[in-house]
């Protein structure tokens, strides 16, 4: 032994089982940290980059522009790069969508979303790049390499050649609306009215800043706001601030957890060596020395748990993208997923795990310096004075008799460590509380869950307003035969049916309108007057529900009934009332109630195009059942009714619009299908199918968006393996913290145990009494960490709200959870200590020193 | 020479009606080379005596000075210095530091001081203690009085101007004890320490060159060689 340092490795070695759970603990804590780190990092990184890829990467755009104005931007200090669009004169095709050919230069194309998915960019203005699906839709059908005729941007029929292949959008599919591209030639001749330069600032410049100054040089002026939100050069930096403040509650949770975890288990191992440090203190022993033993523990522990955490953090997560993506999965939606190594996490997760470690190193160092030498070497038992204080109110533990009497008095019976042991369970379950609501919450806000998910094709057929070829009913689309058929395929979900929709409002009550939604909107409600009392006039949505819609309503029924004959046997329907509309001048959504109708009551719809209720088209229906959102389309509305009818009540309420009215003559029949697929289906067969059904119907579509439906269910089953296996870390940690607590607080009493029993106190009631500590001190921890975890969650749901508005769920579930494995983990954890006191010599127990 | 003097020693626990005193205005001197034997019944304050020697507590009174040095005129950490450096303890439970072998726990003052210790005289010094057998040993592995002689060791190891023992024979069966004994009059003769024992054990009494008696807090009988002075 060179110094008397060495003595802190001995130690470590001597209390082997601690100091590995110590090892453990401080592993999780940077592994999480350093995950959480990375994982929000590489959130923001891709958020960001998805926010390029669907608005492109410019700064500022100048709709309008004039040549002045491109020379001045161009020639601008602070401007690294501008882009000049033209847009070209939409042309019709046969099928009644339309192609537009816009001009761009190569900044252009640079800086706007145009994502190439064959061949290359036009370089000269009599080639161009467009949508494969539109391609069919030319009458010439060019490839790659084909040629088409279309209008260019001056108006005149030009010849192009067709470069490049770019990708399907979704949206440009539903309009029958798409961009072709072509290359723009003469630079500031090009620039008139139909013009939109894109500009990029210089790498360093403070964006956020500059729009003011930019927005003065011209308008209409414009910024790309979701780059610039993830950029954090928002003018509004609500978002940048809100994320700031959520993760750093949730590592400021972390840290204290870890805190908990190292602290206790370094005041156990000084408390029980604490004779030992007092005996070093006669052998002359300076507190500095003592204190510098404790801090050269700590230091060793955390030597070997940072680096192995830091590993375990980083190389957990790049093993499970890895897994994922192996195994076919798209990250995050990315095409391209690149775990983003920030110097600046690993960095800050040893810093704070170094913080962590020695703040809880702290308080027992100077614990164990500061002992006296005298009580240390005054005989043996314990020199921890403990002062027990009366309950001021009788305990419940004195129920279960001689034991719980005892128990309750050891809980007590040292303020401190009492302090620390409720301390340590709180923190723990107020971290899995809390943690567990978060990302409940950052998962609703980040996917959307309802059947619309499972959605890969459709099929739908266009009914045109006032269509003279077309003035009766339209047919069904394709036969309930045939939609059967495509329900039995394999790997179909199911198959659901679209139908019109006609305008409907509902004639509500003013008491039944929610005051809070008219407050906060600020939406001025039309009043009329129906049956003599006044109603507000409240837009509503009404659809025609089939049996394979109700199926999967009644998933998310809240309260009445989805079944079809019940419905059309009282004439109900199912309603939507929850609604998520712009609130605080536009600036962000937040989810709310729009009425208050509860099952059984009347709801009276106005039904076509009016503004007057009469006897003729105001028909009067019973809500059978409500829904906490839409199961299709959007789950909740901006701010009507959603309104779901069967059958015959829906061709009920169509007898009360008022005959081509707005020149459809409205029916139930089929007018499109939508298909929705089971995982991992394989959609080639199905896709073949419905294509060829496509082609037999007149005017018939089919819109295929696999792939991004696709995507969206792995992005959710992503989010819900990162939301379980932090959960799973978290509970790691709270349990490992419970354990470390409850087992030293009973080995630190060994001796007295023994004393116990030797004055006659079987090992059954030595068992009976320890369990019902370990269970109290889950119960007092439970009582005050569900206080302390809803408390926090709220703060984190104030703050989320800044992002988008929900309502506040108490966080049950996570409560429930964090409570039954702080019982369950007290109760367990003093079964081991006990075994080996039962197993253990008496006399050598009470010849034990403390 | 005198090594220790100790001038008008009082120490106080508690206050008003949970008044204990337990050293009611001491004085004596001890000479270099003394085997002094402080004797006396529970509760007379020989702990508290040989605590305030040892600098381990203050006093409420007067004055404690080791080798020409007022103790508790010393802040703590230089008290903790002089105490490494100057006085060498020996406890009835011995007191040894489980996970450091014999020779480490011999060594561990030196070590606190950051010295390389004598080779030659720790050796020495385990020879004479008998433990030459034992030196990577444990505590653990060790038997009563083997523990006791590390102790001792340990306590001679920096050459401490005074030895201060506190009932050292006390755990031990008496072959055992009166070993320690012999040892530790071997250190007044061999090396010349200053060893002051607290005792019940009237054979170390009568062991010793001089008996301080103590009752009630107050020094009642100085008595060297047996005779009173």
């Amino acid at each position: 032994m060179k110094s008397y340092s060495s003595l802190a490795g001995r130690y470590l070695k001597q209390q082997r089982r601690k100091s590995i759970l110590t090892v453990i603990g401080i592993i999780l804590s940077v592994a999480l940290i350093s995950a959480l780190g990375t994982m929000g990092q590489a959130m923001k990184d891709n958020m960001l980059s998805e926010a390029i890829y669907e608005n492109g990467s410019y700064h500022f755009a100048y709709k309008e522009p004039t040549p002045d104005l491109y020379t001045k931007i161009k020639d601008h200090v602070l401007v690294e790069r501008v882009g000049i669009l033209r847009e070209g004169v939409h042309t019709e095709l046969p099928s009644g969508n339309q192609i537009q050919v816009d001009e761009l230069d190569a900044n252009a194309i640079q800086l706007l979303p145009i994502h190439l998915d064959k061949g290359r960019f036009p370089q000269s203005s009599n080639e161009l790049v467009a949508e494969a699906w539109l391609l069919n839709q030319l009458p010439e059908k060019p490839q790659l390499g084909g040629f088409a005729e279309l209008f260019s941007a001056d108006g005149k029929k030009q010849r192009y050649e067709v470069v490049g292949i770019v990708k399907n959008q979704k949206y440009s599919q539903l309009e029958g609306k798409a961009h072709a591209f072509t290359m723009l030639t003469g630079d500031e001749s090009a620039i008139n009215a139909r013009s939109t330069l894109f500009l990029t600032l210089k790498p360093g410049v403070d964006i956020s800043i500059q729009i003011q100054p930019f927005s003065t040089l011209h308008t209409p002026f414009d910024t790309n706001r979701p780059v610039l939100n993830y950029l954090g050069e928002s003018s509004d930096s609500n978002l940048n601030r809100a994320l700031a403040i959520i993760f750093g509650t949730l590592i400021g949770l972390v840290v204290l957890s870890t805190v908990a975890v190292i602290y206790n288990s370094f005041n156990i191992a000084v408390l029980e060596r604490i004779r030992q440090f007092g005996l070093l203190r006669t052998l002359g022993a300076t507190p500095r020395q003592i204190r510098h033993l404790v801090f050269r523990e700590a230091s060793t522990l955390a030597v070997i748990g940072i680096p192995i955490g830091l590993l375990l953090g980083w190389g957990g997560l790049w093993l499970t993208l890895w897994l994922m993506t192996s195994s076919g999965f798209q990250i995050l939606q990315m095409e391209d997923f690149h775990l983003t190594f920030h110097w600046w996490i690993i960095g800050g997760s040893m810093a704070t795990a170094l913080l962590a470690v020695y703040l809880a190193a702290w308080l027992p160092a100077r614990k164990a310096s500061g002992v006296s030498p005298v009580d240390a070497v005054r005989g043996a038992g314990s020199i921890v004075r403990e002062s027990y204080r009366k309950n001021r109110f009788p305990s419940l533990l004195k129920l279960i008799g001689i034991e719980g009497s005892m128990a309750s008095k050891n809980i007590r019976r040292n303020r401190a460590k009492f302090r620390i042991t409720t301390f340590s369970i709180i923190v723990s379950i107020t971290l899995f509380i809390v943690f567990h609501f978060f990302t409940q919450e950052a998962f609703k806000l980040t996917v959307n869950t309802n059947e619309n998910d499972r959605i890969a094709f459709e099929v739908r057929q266009t009914v045109y307003s006032g269509d003279e070829a077309n003035p009766n009913k339209t047919n069904d689309i394709v036969s309930p035969k045939t939609v059967k058929e495509i329900a039995d395929m394999p790997g179909v979900y199911g198959v659901y049916g679209q139908y019109q929709w006609p305008n409907t409002q509902a004639l509500v009550r003013h008491d039944d309108v929610d005051q809070s939604f008219l407050q906060k909107t600020e939406l001025a409600l039309d009043d009329v007057n129906w049956n003599g009392e006044g109603k507000k006039v409240v837009y509503s949505n009404l659809t025609l529900y089939d049996d394979a819609r109700l199926k999967e309503a009644a998933k998310y029924l809240i309260s009445g009934t989805a079944d079809p004959d019940k419905l059309a046997a009282e004439d109900g329907v199912l309603i939507v009332q929850t609604v998520k509309p712009l609130v605080d001048g536009g600036r962000k959504r937040e989810q709310m109630e729009l009425t208050r109708y509860k099952v059984g009551d009347k709801l009276i719809l106005m039904m076509g195009v009016t503004e007057n209720p009469t006897k003729e088209n105001v028909r009067e229906v019973t809500v059978a059942g409500i829904l906490n959102q839409s199961p299709f389309n959007a789950p909740y509305s901006e701010h009507s009714l959603t309104v779901m009818a069967v059958k015959p009540t829906f061709a009920k309420l169509l007898e009360a619009v008022a005959p081509e009215q707005d020149g459809i003559d409205y029916g139930t029949s089929l007018i499109g299908i939508e298909v929705a697929l089971k995982d991992g289906a394989d959609p080639e067969p199905i896709r073949q199918k419905l294509e060829d059904i496509a082609n037999t119907v007149q005017a018939g579509r089919f819109i295929d968006y696999v792939s991004e439906q696709q995507k969206a269910r792995n992005f959710a089953l992503q989010m819900q393996i990162f939301v379980y296996g932090f959960l799973s870390v978290i509970g790691l940690i709270g349990s490992l913290n419970i354990i470390n607590t409850v087992q030293t607080n009973l080995l630190l009493r060994r001796r007295e145990i023994g004393l116990l029993q030797s004055v006659g106190m079987t090992m059954s009631q030595i068992r009976k009494m320890a369990s019902a500590e370990g269970v109290w001190f889950g119960v007092i921890g439970s009582f005050w960490g569900l206080l302390l975890g809803a408390g926090i969650s709220y703060f984190l749901h104030m703050q989320l709200s800044n992002v988008q508005g929900l309502p506040f769920a108490f966080p049950w579930g996570g409560a429930l959870i964090a409570c039954g494995i702080a019982l369950a983990v007290g109760l367990l954890s003093v079964q081991g200590p006990l075994r080996r006191m039962a197993k253990a010599n008496l006399i050598e127990e009470l010849r034990e020193e403390a | 020479m005198n090594v220790i003097s100790v001038d008008g020693l009082s120490r106080s626990y508690g206050k008003g009606s949970t008044l204990v005193q337990a050293l009611k205005g001491v004085s004596f001197s001890i000479r270099q080379g003394e085997f002094v034997a402080v004797v006396g019944a529970s509760g007379s304050g020989k702990s508290t005596l040989l605590h305030m020697l040892g600098g381990l507590d203050k006093p409420t009174g007067g004055h404690v000075h080791i080798d020409g040095e007022d103790l508790y005129g010393l802040k703590e950490k230089e008290r903790a210095v002089f105490r490494r450096r100057k006085i060498g303890f020996i406890f009835q439970s011995y007191n040894l530091i489980p996970v450091l072998n014999v020779e480490e726990n011999i060594q561990l003052p030196l070590l606190l001081d950051h010295r390389q210790p004598d080779k030659t005289y720790i050796n020495d010094l385990i020879h004479t203690l008998g433990l030459d057998q034992r030196r990577k040993h444990l505590p653990s592995e060790l038997s009563g009085g083997q523990q006791q002689r590390v102790a001792i060791g340990r306590a001679l190891a920096y050459r401490p101007a005074i030895v201060l023992a506190d009932e050292p024979t006390g755990n031990l069966d008496s072959a055992n004890g009166r070993e320690v004994l012999e040892l530790l009059k071997l250190a007044v003769r061999q090396y010349h320490q200053t060893v002051i024992v607290i005792s019940h054990d009237m054979n170390v009494a009568a062991e010793a060159d001089r008996v301080l008696r103590l009752q009630d807090g107050l020094l009642i009988s100085d008595t060297y060689g047996g005779k009173g002075e």
